[in-house]
């Protein structure tokens, strides 16, 4: 560190220090901010007073808190990898050259375009049970309609698939950046050494993109844990509470007026999306890969 | 540098925009939200109020969707804001509002002149609109679950309209089985069994009409009685083994999805709000005077009930026009604007006196079936986290209706659950 001058480290400040500033007021304050919330009692019809981490106790003894995890969880589990494939898949088809290369990437990434929310209502205009399309097909199939919805398996693979078709274009155009920055020489030569596609896909394609496939998959596990949106226009959270995630359950309560037990919650939700975060980071070698 | 006069012209513009419209003299705010209709209703109603007054009501537009009029109220009301100075609110966030001191009591202005409240709903005052012997609210609306039924199809198979659900269950399976021949889609009955509010609604007059009670006398809750559980047992048949409600009732059956089940002509019988009345009876609905309407049936041997519901207006702790508000209350509970509160959108006003006048009788002849059902409507458990405990019974309900948990099962976990949220909240 010794070997910079200081007005070297000056104006190193200089820079960074914008960076800071938005950091700390846009996410560093908040979360000290909820932070500070969740150790209050902090309810409309209620006396305020200071609980400490009595809110974090009640979390850990609140079997519903955990179903929330345990789902929430469980969908980036499921939906994360399957955006992962499915983007890497139309990412190579898109990047081959094709006179209509243009109109499939405007195809392939129209569901990114589209708002969450009306996305969703559309979902559930699919999966209705007297006039939704999937029945349709159901029912040509089976003889009889499925109740999309009804069932806790159901409402959580109708939940993944509404979500791996919304945002697999997202994982495609990050992949799509990785691919075309592979140099196409690699290719030619490796073609001129006789292999084939697959081997040219593992051992050119995929360290390459190695790096910008860790920064799609953390995006998507970040945005994955904390869902919310699908699911409230959906599903809102049923069936009998199968498909409530952290986010929902947290946001019930600040419906209700409990400020102090919703922080705590967020609070929560924070922490597992950082940690998933840094795990990534550190699995990764995101720091040597960048550098 | 003409980049930097556009910017500059701009950013005028906006000041003066944001900054420019400093109120003059000090307006009325009232917070309204909902249907379209129901917003011209109340600009109409304002400008009356301006014309006879003088004192100027600004109309906060709020949403349509009921949690979101609610977060829109508690923000500025945790905030301490002057504005809104008036707000409607729901009939179960009434206790919330009152318990958390944001209600300001009108004793001091109805001075002991109790006459006023004479030409309320007398159950309705007392269930909703006290909170420790003052009266905190005002109704507005009112509605009560009624059942709707289809009566050219009663009448093609000489049927009577059901008074117990025994009958209701007989009439609808045969009129369904016949029914089905033409069209596939038809069901006996369409009811409220999403996983939302309107659930505890229909749970609350099944288990009602059978007796039961969530809340004891003494204010405790008894939500796994055998009464109770019969009630959510009979939900769970009227779809799995009777098999007369759609198998998306617990999924998808909110009141537009019943409401509009039932206007396409694909169910016999309806449980929903008076609301779907003027909808059923629209020139472009194809159900147009085939429809009648009649109180909820009951258990043998036991009495008919409909869940409260309804809007009240509140006015502000905050407010620094308190005497221009109850001004305004007076005006809007007044029985000139409930009347047309009635008229023009057919909806049910909150005073009973209505419900008798000669004009609105002629125009809405179902106002008599009406004030019978509101007149011994059941409220919901008035307590300040009730939104808490709702969230709970909702999902326990939902489960067992859905056939992932027993009826018995489900209403214990539920009480137990209940007890938990009491001992947080109760201090």
């Amino acid at each position: 560190m010794n070997h910079y001058t200081y007005r070297e480290l000056r104006e190193a400040a200089g820079f960074i220090f914008p960076l800071l500033f938005f950091v700390s007021v846009f996410i560093l304050f908040p979360v000290l901010g909820s932070f500070w919330n969740s150790l209050w009692q902090d309810t409309p019809f209620l006396t305020n007073k200071f609980l400490a981490l009595s809110s974090y106790a009640r979390l850990f003894k609140d079997g519903l808190f955990w179903e929330a995890t345990r789902f929430s969880l469980l969908f980036v589990l499921v939906s994360v990898p399957l955006e992962l494939v499915f983007g890497m898949i139309f990412a190579i088809i898109l990047n081959e050259r094709s006179s209509i290369r243009w109109l499939l990437r405007t195809v392939v990434l129209l569901p990114w375009a589209i708002p969450v929310a009306i996305g969703a209502r559309v979902w559930q205009l699919i999966y209705n049970y007297d006039y939704g399309p999937m029945n349709f097909i159901a029912t040509k199939l089976t003889g009889a309609p499925v109740n999309w919805l009804g069932s806790s398996l159901g409402a959580f693979f109708s939940l993944v698939l509404a979500d791996v078709w919304k945002t697999t274009p997202f994982v495609t155009i990050i992949l799509l950046a990785g691919l075309q920055a592979v140099p196409e020489d690699l290719y030619k030569q490796a073609k001129i050494d006789g292999t084939n596609f697959i081997q040219r896909f593992f051992r050119i394609t995929l360290p390459i993109v190695k790096p910008i496939i860790i920064v799609a998959l953390l995006f998507r596990t970040i945005d994955a844990i904390r869902i919310f949106d699908l699911i409230y226009v959906l599903t809102g959270g049923g069936p009998g509470g199968a498909t409530t995630s952290i986010s929902l359950y947290g946001y019930k309560y600040f419906l209700l007026g409990d400020f102090g037990y919703g922080s705590s919650v967020s609070i929560i939700l924070f922490l597992i999306a950082f940690g998933l975060a840094f795990l990534y980071i550190k699995l990764g070698k995101f720091r040597e890969a960048v550098l | 540098m003409r980049r930097f006069y556009t910017f500059g012209v701009t950013f005028l513009v906006l000041f003066v925009l944001f900054f420019g419209c400093k109120r003059e003299k000090p307006i009325l705010t009232f917070a309204v939200g909902g249907a379209p209709s129901e917003v011209v209703y109340w600009e109409e109603l304002v400008k009356d109020f301006e014309g006879v007054t003088g004192i100027n009501v600004k109309v906060l537009r709020q949403p349509t969707d009921t949690d979101q009029r609610r977060q829109g109220l508690v923000i500025p009301l945790k905030g301490k804001q002057k504005d809104p100075d008036l707000f409607l609110m729901d009939v179960v966030w009434v206790s919330q509002f009152a318990a958390s001191g944001w209600l300001q009591p009108f004793d001091t202005y109805l001075a002991g002149d109790t006459t006023i409240l004479g030409a309320f709903f007398e159950g309705v005052i007392e269930q909703v609109d006290k909170y420790k012997g003052n009266i905190i609210s005002f109704p507005i609306y009112i509605d009560g679950g009624l059942l709707y039924y289809r009566k050219d199809i009663l009448e093609k198979y000489q049927l009577e309209v059901p008074k117990t659900w025994e009958e209701l269950v007989k009439t609808a399976k045969l009129v369904q089985k016949q029914e089905r021949k033409e069209n596939s889609q038809f069901y006996g009955f369409v009811w409220q069994g999403a996983q939302y509010e309107g659930l505890v609604c229909n749970f609350l007059e099944f288990l009602s009409s059978n007796g039961g009670k969530m809340v004891d006398e003494s204010g405790n809750f008894t939500m796994a009685t055998p009464e109770n559980t019969t009630a959510l047992k009979f939900m769970h048949d009227l779809i799995h083994s009777y098999a007369i409600s759609p198998p998306n009732t617990f999924t998808e059956m909110k009141e537009e999805e019943v409401r509009t089940s039932f206007q396409r002509g694909n169910a016999l019988f309806e449980r929903n709000w008076p609301y779907a009345w003027s909808l059923h009876q629209g020139e472009d609905s194809p159900i147009k005077d085939k429809v009648g309407i009649a109180p909820l049936p009951r258990f043998e041997g036991k009495e008919c009930a409909s869940t409260l519901g309804g809007w009240h207006i509140g006015l502000s702790r905050y407010s620094d026009m308190k005497e221009e508000a109850w001004e305004f209350i007076k005006f809007v509970t007044s029985y000139e604007a409930q009347k047309k509160l009635a008229l023009n959108l057919g909806w049910n006003p909150g005073r009973k006196d209505i419900y008798d006048d000669n004009e609105v009788r002629e125009a809405l002849p179902h106002f008599e079936i009406l004030k019978k059902i509101f007149k011994n409507a059941v409220a919901r458990p008035n307590l300040p986290y009730y939104s808490q405990v709702s969230e709970v019974i909702q999902r326990e309900l939902n489960a067992s209706i859905a056939g992932k948990l027993e009826p018995k099962e489900a209403l214990s976990n539920a009480q137990d659950r209940i007890v938990e949220i009491i001992q947080v909240y109760e201090q």
